[in-house]
């Protein structure tokens, strides 16, 4: 274009004429740049950097007051946690907790949800009142529910206490610490489910209804043949969310638990910040969190392959 | 692919009519009834406790059973039971930090949104995928890095560095959001003023932004909550107990009883209704923007 410009014949100001849409077509091809670019380059500094490091850290043996400071150890992190029970119990805390909270927030959640699609009195009320604990902050959430699950004083123990069950230590105990975890983790995280069902049950076509009525269907496989395949889809995203969420959700456990009881909830991120703050082991909190990482990305992976087969089966 | 099945729901004779048609009754009365009663107490008992637990007197708290009705009385006296807590100076500090991550992001995400959704380039199928990707880092393992990278830049102790990190955290889905409100503009309007010669800069801030205003709106209020309950990253970076936020000044009290709990528990409360009132009142718009923005990739 700039080439076009400078051979052509001088005319009445030629420049000026041709020289500007020019000029535009560079500044149209540069300015997406302009404005992508801010973000880009933050997330590059803020998280890529960080994980790329963080992948460095674990091949190294760092103290936490020398962040800069380790010596290369090659892959002995790694070897010595795929050694250690300690990392298999952390692996299977992780699976139990997330398995558990995605189970019941997605079947009370999506439950939930068709209750509420149907019309009934103080619905909005209701509705509100299911949602709420998904606003309520995570810090608050473990405060009042560590009040809760106390053992000496909670309100658990006075209501089973009712039923003729002695005192327990919800927290401190380690036959019920996964439970009450998982337990506080659904309570905060199975209004997000609800609503995003509910949306997609508010979007199916009341002539679907008709329809499936007039051919003189019942409840169930009314469900079976409108309402199950419309909102299946969003069940799917939502539990994938949910699952990626599990698995990298830090603050219910580390402040209910810390952990404990005698390990029993030290899922792969609880079990990161001891290492690295606690223990003062960068390397191997690092190393842990690239593997936690890459148990992230395989259910990604499997959810979309599952997502290519659905598809390829509809097709 | 969620948000696109789900319009925003008119309040119509159809939508009633909708909710009324036999097809969507998949239980029976008083089944239904009973399984909503039981919802109902698990969503809303703990936050009555909370409430019930701020207003009681010291002495139900520990030894004898915890009274099931809160003592309205006690409401004169809560400004004495927050006193014993620093909770206001955290709160504002919680402020500082929500804000300045809700401004910084929202910076960000106006103008990558307009980006994404309004030229094609090379490139940006990656920086889509960065900013889908980014979303699903686990905080736990960016924290060690991010606290290294901080210690050699001097930024731990302090808001800035704080808001600095959070902003990574919050930003991808702030552009989504913003992304998604951008495309259902039509853009005509855009290229009416194109061709008055307009600035691109200053169409995005005269024409588009007050065009999209409830979704920044949304994304202000996910922002400014991701601010103000964030936790691990406030905990790791922040030392000094005067400039915690309050959710690192309220964890500091769970599992320790030498401050009376119902102090704690109001101080809590008042750290919590801001985000339930915010939150009921712009909940559709936060959900269909976080599935918009977890969903497209």
């Amino acid at each position: 274009m700039t080439l076009r410009t400078s051979i052509s014949p001088p005319a009445v100001a030629p420049t000026q004429i041709l020289d500007a849409p020019s000029k535009h077509h560079m500044w149209q091809r540069i300015s997406p740049y302009i404005y992508i670019g801010p973000a880009v380059i933050y997330l590059i500094i803020f998280m890529i950097i960080p994980v790329v490091q963080g992948i460095q850290l674990s091949f190294t043996k760092t103290p936490l007051v020398r962040p800069d400071g380790g010596t290369g150890v090659g892959l002995e992190n790694y070897s010595r946690l795929l050694s250690s029970p300690q990392f298999y119990n952390s692996l299977g805390a992780t699976i139990l907790y997330t398995a558990a909270t995605v189970i019941f927030a997605v079947a009370i959640g999506a439950g939930s949800a068709l209750l509420l699609n149907q019309a009934f009195k103080g619905r909005t009320i209701v509705r509100a009142i299911i949602t709420l604990p998904w606003a309520v902050p995570t810090v608050a959430t473990a405060l009042i529910f560590s009040w809760i699950f106390n053992r000496s004083d909670g309100v658990l123990n006075e209501v089973v206490g009712v039923l003729g069950v002695g005192q327990q230590g919800w927290l401190v105990d380690p036959k019920y610490g996964m439970a009450a975890v998982v337990l506080t983790s659904v309570w905060k995280v199975m209004p997000l489910v609800m609503l995003v069902v509910l949306a997609s049950l508010q979007s199916i076509p009341s002539e679907l209804y008709e329809a499936t009525r007039m051919d003189g269907a019942g409840a169930l496989e009314t469900f079976k043949a409108v309402t199950w395949p419309h909102i299946a889809p969003t069940v799917r995203v939502v539990t994938l969310l949910m699952t990626i969420w599990s698995i990298r959700r830090f603050e219910i456990i580390y402040l209910l638990t810390g952990g404990g009881p005698v390990d029993s909830t030290n899922t792969l991120v609880v079990n990161v910040y001891r290492q690295a703050f606690s223990n003062q082991e960068l390397g191997r909190a690092a190393a842990i969190g690239a593997l936690g990482l890459v148990l992230s990305l395989l259910v990604t992976v499997v959810y979309f392959m599952m997502e290519r087969r659905n598809a390829a089966k509809e097709a | 692919m969620t948000t696109k099945e789900a319009p925003p729901v008119l309040r119509t004779a159809a939508h009633k009519r909708r909710l009324k048609a036999p097809g969507t009754r998949n239980f029976s009365k008083p089944v239904r009834y009973l399984m909503l009663a039981a919802l109902v107490l698990f969503s809303g008992f703990p936050l009555y406790w909370m409430l019930n637990t701020a207003l009681s007197q010291d002495s139900e708290l520990y030894g004898q059973a915890q009274g099931w009705w809160p003592h309205w009385e006690r409401l004169a006296d809560l400004g004495d039971v927050i006193g014993s807590v620093p909770i206001f100076k955290w709160l504002t500090n919680s402020m500082v930090i929500a804000g300045g991550t809700t401004l910084l992001s929202l910076i960000f995400a106006v103008l990558a949104g307009y980006a994404l959704s309004r030229f094609k380039f090379h490139g940006k199928g990656a920086a889509g995928f960065l900013l889908f990707a980014t979303q699903m880092l686990p905080e736990a393992l960016l924290v060690v890095p991010i606290y290294a990278l901080f210690a050699s830049l001097g930024l731990l102790n302090g808001m800035g560095g704080l808001i600095l990190a959070n902003v990574a955290f919050t930003m991808p889905v702030s552009v989504w959001i913003i992304k998604g409100a951008i495309d259902a503009i039509p853009y005509e309007i855009e290229e009416a003023a194109a061709v008055d010669g307009c600035p691109r800069v200053t169409i995005l801030s005269l024409v588009l932004t007050p065009l999209i205003l409830p979704s920044i709106a949304a994304a202000a209020v996910i922002n400014f909550f991701d601010g103000w309950n964030e936790f691990l990253l406030a905990k790791t970076f922040i030392a000094e107990r005067d400039l915690w936020p309050a959710s690192v000044g309220l964890a500091s009290f769970i599992g320790q009883y030498l401050t009376s709990l119902n102090s704690v528990m109001a101080a809590a409360l008042l750290f919590t209704l801001p985000a339930l009132v915010f939150f009921l009142l712009v909940q559709r718009r936060i959900v269909s923007g976080l599935t918009a923005g977890s969903v497209k990739g």
